[in-house]
This record gives C-alpha cells, structure tokens and sequence, in this order.
C-alpha cells in the first residue's frame, strides 16, 4: 500500500442505502487511495456538509461517489445545488455517480452533466476505483 | 348498452317536421327536438346526445354551419344532414368540415332514417369504445413502464449489493471458507442479474422506434469486447473493421446484438482448451455493415441451428438462459437486420450479420 501522508485524501459517498455505503466504504478502505471517507445518507446531509465546510478545505472531499435512486433529494437534485457551491472548491473535486441503475434515461443524464466526470455502475470494484482515481486524481503523483 | 336508450336531437327550423319525427320515432328514442342551432346548444350542453340530426336550411345558422361550430365543444354525438335539395356544395362542405356521418334527403322515409339513426349510434357507441380502450391501454402501458423501471432500480438494487458483498468476501480472501457456499451465492446472484438485464434489453427493443446515430464500429467493438470479457481473460480477441465511410444506425440495438453475439463467443468456448479465440471483422460500406463473428468454441449441433433463435430455446448440454439470440433476433428485425449461422460441432461457430447503413436522415 503506498503512503500518501503528505496527500491526504477524502472521499465522500452518498448514498441513502446504508448496505452500500457499508461495501463501498469497505472497498475504500481496502484501496489504501484515501485517507478518510466522509458518509452522507441523502443530499440534503451531503449539500449541508459542503456548505459548512467551505472554508475548511482540509475538510472538503477530493472526490465524490454519487448514488441517483434517493428519496427526496435524489442524485440530479444534488447536482443542482453542489453546481453552486464554491467554484474553488467544484473545480478541483472530481464527482463520479455510482448507481445500480440500468435506465437508459439515468445513464444518459448522468453522461450529460458537467460536473460528472464518470459513471460507475455498482457494485464497485477494486479495479475499476483505482482506474478512476489515478486517472482524475492521482495523476500528478 | 346497445339496448340502452338512444338520444337524439333533432333541429329543424320547420315546426311541423319536429312533430312528425317525433311523433314517428318516439317509441324507438329518447327524442330532443329544437327550433333552432341556438337552442340546439342548449339542449346539447345540458344532455348526452348520441345522434343529432339538423335540417341544412335554417335561418341564422344552416345545418352545415351548425355543425361545424360544435366539432371541438360537442365532438362525440354522430351528425346526419337532413336536406330537402340537393346542393353540392353544402354536401361537400359537410363531409369536408362537419364530420357528418350521413345525408338523407328530405322528405324521409320513416325505415332510411330510422336505419340510418341505428347505424349512427353504433358509430358513436364504437369511438367511445374505442377511446375508453385507448385510454386503457395508456394505462396498461404507463403500469408496465413503471415496472420495468422498477426492475431496472427497485429489483436490481439489492441484487447488486449481494454482488457487492460477494465481491468483498473475496477481496477479504473469505470466498473459500465456507466451502462451495459462495461460489454457489455468487452463481444464482450472476444468474438473475443475467436475466434482469435480458428482460430489460427485450423490453427496450420491443418499445423503443428506431432511432439514427453515427456509429463508430472501430470504438464500439473494443469497448463491447472489454465489457464481456471482464470475467474471462482467457480468450483471444482479433479485431478487423474497415470503417471508410460514417454509419448510420441504432446505437442501442446494434449495442445489443454485438453484446450479445460477443458474451456467447466467450460463453461457449470449449471447457480448458488453451487456445480460445474470436475473430470480429467488419466491413463498412455506404450500404450496409457486413459482420462476422467467428469463434472456435464447442460449435453448433446441426439439428439445433434453427432453433437457436427462438425464445427459451437451450441446449442440454450448455445451461444458457434462451434469451441472447432471440432477442439479437428480435433486434435485427427492427432494424431490417439479417443473420446467418455456420457451425461444426466441436470446431466453432460463424455469425454473420448484415445492418443496413441508415446515412444521414
């Protein structure tokens, strides 16, 4: 596993089913690629965290796994209110949805968003998160 | 509620006609008659007329006129024209923007009218029939559509998350330690995974027109091949697309037909042999795309090859779920597809395929 103590990094899942933030969450930890993982059951909990934290960039995710299917404020909404948080902050997070869904109307959505960078379809894998992350986040490293 | 009681309204601007229709129909009908389109309105706002009959020739507002100017606000009661002249023009005029049903000449013959009023509401009775199935049907169909939504996320969802912890188990190295148990789970969880996405793809192919995009053959099949061959690292793909010209197509469909012919290369090579291979060529023209896909896998029984495209048609030996080939079929159909299939048992398998280029509409 490598060291990243100089780079420390956050990830934040949103996810109302708490079976998956528990794999996900899981499979982090078994990467080694973050050093702390930031749980939200709905978006309204993420969109507040963020907000509160804005000025606390220690305490800000540098990448985000977005479930879509949530009740209330589902993934779509989310993006809605995260599009106008801080730029400094949305520029350099990178926001990738991770949903079970197989919807042709969700995926085409999702691919259509700025703010996505990618599409995971659960469940997550090993291999395809660490793909993800030295490709957006590790790249300079 | 063809014995139920028929309503009709009758306009006419000459007293005594009113009398004797009434006075000749009124045991066969519930009768409305008016003296006038004015008052014909009234009564029309007020009851649910089923057959109106107005006289052409009326002061004010003809019979023509009248029933133009009730074709959005009283659309469903079927109209006959009731004239005492032949006039041509009115005629047309009626049948071009009056949505009138029958002309009958006057003075009427009590048995013409009396069929023709018959024959009138059956054609009312038949587009209400016709309008509550098609409202039904709008309703079956919404229904229908949330379930498979519903399957796509509702159904899916914990599926996934079975897969999920499976997936963990092994990275946890625990996958052997109950013996088979996983290995089984993660079996039966792949399986009906298997036919989620089948019953889905099937569905979407049955619903979904036929859409036109541009289509990259050279980036497409790497990426399919990639996805099926996730599970399975042993088998050898070469790859051949000669793509000059732009293709036109279905993305979705030419997805799954590709998909799926790809997934059984791979499924049914032959159990531990070492040179496991596919070849896909493709040659793109402006007329149509020619593909091949050829595998040197455990082959075709002859006696089974016309079969192979039904629904739930499996062979014994080999536990498919009967769905890959039919619903490639059921794809090609709806994009004016063609295939054929060569096979030697025990030395493999050509599927050849020919799309039409669907050029820029």
């Amino acid at each position: 596993m490598e060291n990243r103590a100089s780079s420390q990094k956050r990830v934040m899942l949103i996810d109302d089913n708490d079976i998956d933030l528990k794999i996900n969450s899981k499979i982090i930890t078994l990467s080694g690629l973050f050093q702390h993982i930031t749980m939200c059951r709905s978006g309204e909990e993420a969109i507040k965290y963020l907000q509160r934290n804005l000025n606390e960039p220690g305490l800000l995710p540098d990448f985000i796994l977005l479930d879509i299917q949530m009740p209330e404020m589902d993934g779509f909404e989310f993006l809605e209110h995260y599009k106008l948080l801080d730029e400094r902050f949305i520029n350099k997070c990178i926001l990738a949805i991770l949903s079970s869904t197989l919807d042709y109307g969700d995926i085409k959505r999702a691919e259509a968003n700025p703010y996505v960078s990618r599409l995971i379809k659960k469940p997550l894998y090993l291999n395809e998160l660490k793909e993800i992350c030295s490709h957006y986040l590790f790249k300079n490293d | 509620m063809s014995s139920s009681t028929i309503r009709v309204l009758y306009i006419d601007d000459e007293e005594n006609n009113l009398h004797a229709f009434k006075a000749g129909f009124r045991r066969q009908y519930e009768i409305y008659t008016a003296i006038s389109a004015a008052e014909g309105l009234k009564i029309l706002d007020n009851v649910p007329i089923h057959v109106i009959i107005a006289d052409q020739k009326m002061p004010q507002m003809t019979g023509v006129e009248f029933f133009k100017s009730i074709i959005t606000s009283h659309p469903d009661p079927t109209r006959i024209l009731l004239t005492g002249y032949t006039d041509i023009e009115a005629l047309a005029d009626a049948i071009n923007h009056g949505d009138i049903y029958r002309y009958i000449q006057k003075p009427w013959n009590d048995l013409e009218l009396h069929n023709s009023i018959k024959n009138a509401f059956d054609a009312y009775m038949s587009k209400i029939n016709l309008r509550n199935k098609i409202s039904e049907l709008e309703k079956t169909n919404d229904e229908l559509n949330r379930f498979i939504y519903s399957i796509s996320h509702e159904l899916r969802a914990p599926l996934v998350s079975v897969i999920g912890i499976i997936n963990l188990v092994k990275m946890e190295g625990l996958f052997n330690s109950s013996g088979e148990y996983w290995k089984l789970i993660e079996t039966c969880s792949n399986k009906l995974e298997y036919y989620i996405q089948k019953t889905l793809q099937y569905y979407k192919n049955n619903k979904s027109a036929a859409e036109n995009s541009e289509i990259d053959f050279k980036t497409l099949v790497p990426e399919l091949v990639e996805l099926h061959s996730f599970s399975d690292k042993e088998t050898h793909f070469s790859i051949d697309i000669k793509q000059d010209v732009k293709y036109y197509g279905d993305a979705f469909r030419i997805e799954v037909i590709l998909g799926n012919l790809i997934s059984n290369a791979i499924k049914y090579q032959k159990v531990g042999a070492v040179d496991k291979s596919v070849s896909i060529a493709i040659d793109v023209t402006q007329e149509a795309a020619d593909i091949a896909i050829t595998d040197n896998g455990v082959g075709i029984l002859n006696e089974h090859l016309e079969k192979i495209f039904s629904q739930f048609f499996k062979s014994k030996y080999h536990h498919g779920s009967g769905l890959g080939l039919f619903i490639v079929k059921e794809a090609l159909n709806k994009i004016n597809g063609r295939i054929s299939v060569m096979s030697d048992m025990g030395s493999g398998t050509t599927f050849k395929i020919t799309i039409p280029n669907g050029k820029q509409s």
